[in-house]
């Protein structure tokens, strides 16, 4: 009888379990994320050569573009992709996330263009896009600058220069 | 006053004596927690993957050459299972000789078919897909698999070929 009741607490404990992992899966997934906040894990497929996964970016200065909508838009983000190459030496690296709506076609850059589709399971989009994240080596969200991309240029490259600078301080003082 | 101060000697000590115990009782609660957490966890396992259903499947690269895997999709009686998106660290990882667990699937005994699909490159940059469907058969004992990627010379090409542990 003991058994029986060990056995039947641990399934219903399983299944709380996997319950609520998933619920809280999805609404990490889902919740809008703010400074501070830990950026969740993804993996997506790149549109130009391997797939990149977040985790393994620690470490690093991430700067992680998303795209609203973009057919070929490779003109309007060539600014952000020269300040991540300018930034590389400082341990910057900068990744686009591009969502394919329709017949469009994806911004050919030198850079990762990483693609969501949904029906990678370990993917999750942002919702508030056009968007800039400047995730830090421990994987927090540091800064985060929704609105269209060119007009936030200036101010994006402002905010990283100070950012990656604050950066090489902290390492530096540690 | 020297019996005074010989009384607080003897509470310092109790209470000294006290604190231990309490010490010693928290190490046994805590190794108690650790060990019922242990006894979860094997259950888990056994119900999760008893060895009448489980069914495990891994991934190999030999050299390739002639192929770079980008994604790979495993389904079983054609719904799909398990799916996975590769970095390049992860491909520099197979090319080294690791063995990628795919994942463990919980199937009954009997026969299955079994389709797996790797997207990747080939040597010219090309986009390529590999295909295999083989049909297995679950028996009461687990059953493990390799799906092997491995250069095809005569063609300059890859397959995959399925192989069991």
């Amino acid at each position: 009888m003991g058994n029986v009741s060990r056995w039947t607490s641990v399934m219903l404990m399983l299944f709380l379990s996997s319950f609520s992992a998933n619920a809280s899966a999805e609404e990490e997934r889902g919740a809008a994320l703010k400074p501070g906040d830990m950026v969740p894990d993804f993996t997506m497929p790149a549109t130009n050569g391997f797939g990149q996964r977040l985790a393994e970016a620690r470490g690093s200065f991430l700067m992680l573009i998303w795209l609203g909508r973009c057919d070929e838009c490779s003109e309007r983000l060539v600014r952000y992709q020269l300040l991540a190459e300018s930034m590389a030496l400082e341990g910057m690296k900068g990744w686009f996330v591009w969502t394919p709506r329709g017949d469009d076609r994806p911004p050919k850059m030198r850079l990762p263009v990483l693609e969501y589709d949904k029906k990678w399971r370990q993917s999750w989009l942002f919702e508030d896009r056009p968007a800039v994240m400047l995730i830090n080596a421990d994987g927090r969200l540091d800064h985060l600058i929704t609105g269209d991309l060119k007009d936030n240029y200036k101010e994006t490259e402002q905010v990283v220069m100070r950012w990656i600078s604050q950066g090489r301080d902290y390492q530096l003082s540690e | 006053m020297r019996l005074l101060v010989l009384v607080g000697v003897f509470m310092a000590s109790l209470v000294h004596a006290e604190d231990a115990a309490i010490r010693e009782d928290v190490m046994s609660v805590k190794n108690a927690v650790l060990d019922l957490n242990r006894d979860l966890y094997e259950l888990e396992r056994q119900l999760l993957s008893p060895a009448t259903t489980r069914a495990a499947f891994h991934i190999t690269l030999n050299h390739g050459e002639y192929f770079e895997p980008l994604s790979v999709e495993l389904s079983v009686d054609g719904q799909a299972e398990i799916q996975h998106l590769y970095t390049e660290r992860q491909v520099k990882a197979l090319r080294m000789g690791a063995v990628q667990p795919l994942g463990d699937l919980n199937l009954a005994p009997g026969k299955h078919d079994v389709t797996l699909i790797v997207r990747g490159v080939d040597h010219l940059g090309q986009g390529r897909e590999l295909s295999i469907t083989e049909s297995v058969t679950k028996t009461s004992k687990p059953l493990i698999t390799e799906f092997l990627i491995v250069d095809y010379e005569e063609l300059q090409s890859a397959r995959v070929e399925l192989k069991y542990w």
